[in-house]
């Protein structure tokens, strides 16, 4: 009996010591993962910039080559404020795995897009930091990168930047952010975004007047909250000489109340607006052209006067034809909307944020609506500048 | 009052594996209780569905990493049941045989000296020398330092075949097979012999040391893969009841091997007679002192003679012995077997694990979709955990002065010797025969074949290299240089730890070129070797 007792003892003694061990290491391990993974991330980034440096300089670039007459806005803040032709662009939902379709979409339209989109959310994970990889391969590309970014507040290890202990972190969200509680995620963004060194569009809390959507909604925060917070954001960025962003304030026109979430003229750049038909999918949808979207709100929106942006356009297939949708679109587009000087195709192939199914935008692989696109663009854009190669060579018309 | 002569690096002296207490045991098994975890954990991350790239070439990573972690995690159990047993001094009057073996080609200054050492065991014995070179001269030998000798030429069996002839014709009760180039000491006999006084052990063996590490890289990385085995590994086998025969220093009972039949035949004769023992119900004990000392392959083309004599030897326990005598054995024997005769997958998984790369350079295929960063902070855990027991126990080997350490030339040549293991598991699979190969006493001069296969991996890696450069320069879309670039090169980085072992088994190889032939024991005093304890 009394072996008994003295085994049972050292096993559950041995036990207890091993799980305090593991422990430690669980420990050692959450205390690190912060440099430990900043570290590893640093070092991918140098792998990426390294073979950058010593292998690429001896490829000849194409795309970039094709939109040499991009550089002249790229490279230029003020002109990029306000830009005297109509930029286009796309976000694509592989883009992680490569761009290849983002390239295949420019031979389907005959222009290389200069407009690439990504979204962000904001946390603590490797991928809610600036994405500092794909902005250089964009930049790399020829384009400039558009980065919505997405103020959820739940992803934070609240303990570790000790943040007060809330139920919900988005109740009151903007009221935080405003107050400064998060500005050590806001100044490691910013200056990520310094280092690049490049011009970066960025669409903070788009939608931030839909009541249904987003955390950083009116569901959450009071408007003057939402400015404060909009404020905030952007003065850190200012007190820290982060000069290369354009703020594209996007709200969701379809609620007419948005405007008391303007943060100021002095505080945006662009103003953005979603533009994607649901067809009939969605019960509460019904098959929508552009200028129901867009264009019967245009007035109102250009009261702000600053350049618009359709951040996502896109239709889906069932209730109309999609190819008459984008003719009807993109047909004197300039003449219509003479401040419209952004378009990006929201190029999603599997979509489900809105609703249970998943829905495919693209028209990579539609070359009947590609075509009608390049073509209503080739016939009707008068106003546009065309963009042109530095040899003078018309770009578009090859 | 014993003397503490802790940092005695002498090689002649008598030694002691240190006993196995209490608080050392208690503090092992927290360390197993941890990797346990640490293990877990690993687990539950790596079995991710959003981790599988390829599911055939997840499956098969998948394996090789699993393989190790579980050859692991079943060493760790073994190291639960350490036990060293009490030293029993012997009866006196026993009849003791020592048995050793001389064939054509070996040198005869080694018999020279390792029968000496023989006539100078204190307990009382008679020393055989089986002979089959046919050379009048070890005759001679053998009669200058008071053995028998026995000519027995022409017998199937090689070493086995000749062994199991002469014990039909001795009196002797119990037989030392000693290996040729062993230099037994003094009381090697009074160390081992206590042990027969239970009428069921059937065969008492001791740790097997070496004293010729310093002739090549190759000689210490081959000693250096068998410190853990002949220390805690076997103890913890002992602990078990499943301590196994070595080929050399290990005493038998001559009733035991006379009840299997004698002493078994075949490339892995010693593993096969230990498994036969066992089952017929014969104890085994294994004792941690360092008894003898003998030669170690210096050249590594011997040493990968000698790793696919036991490699595809090995596999015939797995194929023919283990599922027949499996009714007999224990449940920690049974497990036991399965683990030493599957130990040389190995040879496999590493062949697979060098393929990976190159799979993904030349095909595309992508095993895993794994954040680095994440494997490296589940998998750092079991990895310092591992390390941690091994150090650890390394406080039981038999000679820890001149045994402790990290083992890299034993780990850089147990991976450089993959087409080797590869090749022994191959040849067993269709059962084709390897001729019996003995293994050199002195180093043989020339580059290996054996390094053809790692000079080809490493060819290999170089053109894959120039392609890769050729293919991002000029082929690869644009759209996808930028993304896959970390991924590329972290790939060529996992080849590259890779051919830094294979550089080390082609260094050594290398070095063996140039090895002066030398007699390792010409240096040897037989009359110098100390057998006073070591402190425990």
């Amino acid at each position: 009996m009394k072996s008994k007792i003295k085994r049972f003892a050292f096993v559950s003694g041995a036990t207890l010591f091993g799980i305090v061990l593991v422990l430690i290491f669980v420990f050692l391990g959450k205390q690190s993962s912060g440099p430990v993974s900043e570290v590893l991330n640093t070092l991918g980034n140098k792998v990426t910039d390294v073979e950058h440096d010593l292998l690429m300089k001896s490829r000849e670039p194409v795309r970039s080559k094709e939109l040499a007459w991009f550089n002249k806005y790229r490279n230029d803040t003020v002109l990029l404020r306000h830009p005297d032709t109509i930029l286009l662009g796309v976000f694509d939902n592989n883009y992680q795995k490569g761009f290849d379709k983002i390239l295949k979409l420019d031979k389907m339209l005959k222009e290389p897009l200069p407009l690439i989109q990504i979204y962000t959310a904001w946390g603590d994970k490797d991928n809610e930091q600036f994405p500092m990889l794909y902005a250089k391969a964009i930049y790399d590309l020829g384009s400039t990168p558009m980065i919505t970014w997405e103020p959820w507040l739940s992803d934070f290890n609240r303990e570790e930047h000790n943040l007060p202990p809330v139920v919900d972190p988005d109740k009151n969200g903007m009221a935080a952010v405003a107050r400064g509680d998060y500005d050590f995620y806001i100044k490691a963004w910013a200056a990520d975004v310094k280092t690049f060194g490049h011009e970066v569009f960025i669409r903070l809390g788009h939608e931030m007047n839909d009541p249904y959507r987003y955390p950083w909604g009116p569901q959450n925060n009071k408007p003057a909250q939402f400015v404060a917070a909009w404020r905030h954001v952007v003065n850190v960025f200012r007190k820290m000489n982060v000069r290369n962003v354009l703020w594209i304030w996007a709200p969701q026109p379809a609620y007419l109340h948005y405007k008391e979430y303007f943060p100021g003229k002095s505080y945006v750049d662009w103003v953005g607006v979603g533009v994607l038909n649901y067809g009939t999918v969605a019960p509460w949808s019904k098959w929508w052209t552009f200028k129901e979207i867009f264009g019967n709100f245009y007035d109102r929106l250009d009261t702000f006067q600053k350049p618009f942006m359709v951040t996502e356009m896109g239709s889906l297939t069932v209730g109309g034809n999609r190819r008459t949708w984008f003719k009807n679109a993109f047909t004197n587009l300039p003449k219509k909307y003479p401040h419209l000087k952004a378009i990006l195709f929201f190029d999603d192939t599997s979509d489900n944020t809105t609703l249970n199914k998943s829905l495919n935008w693209s028209i990579v692989d539609d070359s009947a609506t590609c075509k009608v696109i390049h073509v209503a663009i080739e016939t009707t854009w008068k106003n546009r500048v065309e963009p042109v190669q530095n040899n003078g060579k018309k770009m578009v018309k090859k | 009052m014993l003397k503490r002569n802790r940092k005695n690096k002498d090689y002649w002296q008598f030694w002691e594996a240190k006993d196995v207490t209490s608080a050392g045991r208690f503090f092992f098994l927290i360390l197993v209780i941890a990797g346990v975890i640490s293990i877990v954990r690993f687990f539950d991350w790596w079995f991710r569905p959003e981790h599988v790239a390829s599911i055939p070439l997840f499956v098969l990573l998948s394996l090789i990493i699993w393989y190790g972690i579980v050859r692991i995690v079943v060493i760790w159990i073994n190291y639960l049941g350490i036990k060293k047993p009490e030293r029993i001094e012997p009866e006196k009057g026993l009849k003791v045989a020592i048995f050793t073996t001389s064939s054509p080609g070996e040198p005869l200054s080694m018999f020279d000296k390792t029968l000496e050492a023989c006539a100078n065991i204190t307990y009382p014995h008679t020393t055989y020398l089986l002979d089959d070179t046919q050379d009048a001269r070890f005759k001679a030998m053998a009669k200058k330092h008071g053995a028998v000798w026995l000519e027995l030429v022409g017998l199937p069996g090689a070493k086995a075949g000749k062994v199991n002839k002469a014990l039909q014709m001795i009196e002797e009760d119990f037989v030392l097979i000693l290996d040729p180039d062993h230099i037994p000491f003094p009381n090697f006999l009074d160390e081992v012999l206590g042990y027969f006084k239970d009428e069921k052990v059937g065969f008492v063996q001791v740790s097997q040391a070496y004293y010729n590490q310093y002739r090549s890289f190759t000689a210490r990385g081959a000693a250096e893969q068998t410190y853990t085995f002949y220390g805690p590994t076997m103890m913890g086998m002992y602990g078990f009841g499943t301590s196994v025969a070595i080929g050399a220093n290990c005493t038998f009972r001559k009733k035991a091997l006379e009840s299997i039949g004698g002493h078994g035949v075949g490339l892995a004769e010693d593993l096969i007679t230990a498994i036969r023992l066992h089952a017929a119900g014969w104890k085994s004990v294994f004792r941690p002192v360092v008894v003898s000392r003998g030669l170690v392959p210096e050249d590594f083309g011997s040493f990968c003679k000698q790793q696919l004599k036991w490699s595809r030897g090995v596999f015939e326990v797995l194929f023919s012995e283990w599922p027949r005598l499996f009714k007999n054995l224990t449940g920690w024997q049974r497990l036991s077997y399965l683990a030493i005769s599957t130990y040389y997958l190995v040879g496999v998984t590493t062949f697979l694990y060098v393929a990976i790369p190159f799979l993904y350079f030349w095909a595309g295929w992508l095993p895993a979709n794994m954040d680095f960063g994440e494997f490296l902070v589940k998998g750092t855990p079991v990895v310092l955990v591992a390390v941690f027991i091994y150090l650890y126990v390394q406080r039981w080997m038999s000679h820890p002065p001149t045994e402790r350490g990290l083992h890299w030339r034993g780990m850089i040549l147990k991976f450089a010797t993959w087409p080797v293991f590869f090749l022994g598991a191959m040849l067993a699979v269709v059962n084709a025969e390897i001729p019996y190969i003995p293994t050199a006493k002195k180093a043989v001069k020339g580059l290996s074949p054996y390094t053809r296969p790692l000079i080809f991996q490493v060819i290999l890696f170089v053109l894959t290299l120039a392609y890769v450069i050729y293919d991002r320069l000029y082929v690869v879309s644009e759209g996808m240089l930028a993304l896959t670039s970390q991924k590329v090169w972290g790939m060529f980085a996992f080849a590259f730890v890779a051919i830094i072992m294979v550089a080390g088994g082609i260094y050594a190889a290398y070095e063996s070129r140039n090895l002066e032939p030398e007699e390792p024991w010409a240096k040897i005093d037989v009359q110098k070797i100390k057998t006073d304890k070591n402190e425990k």
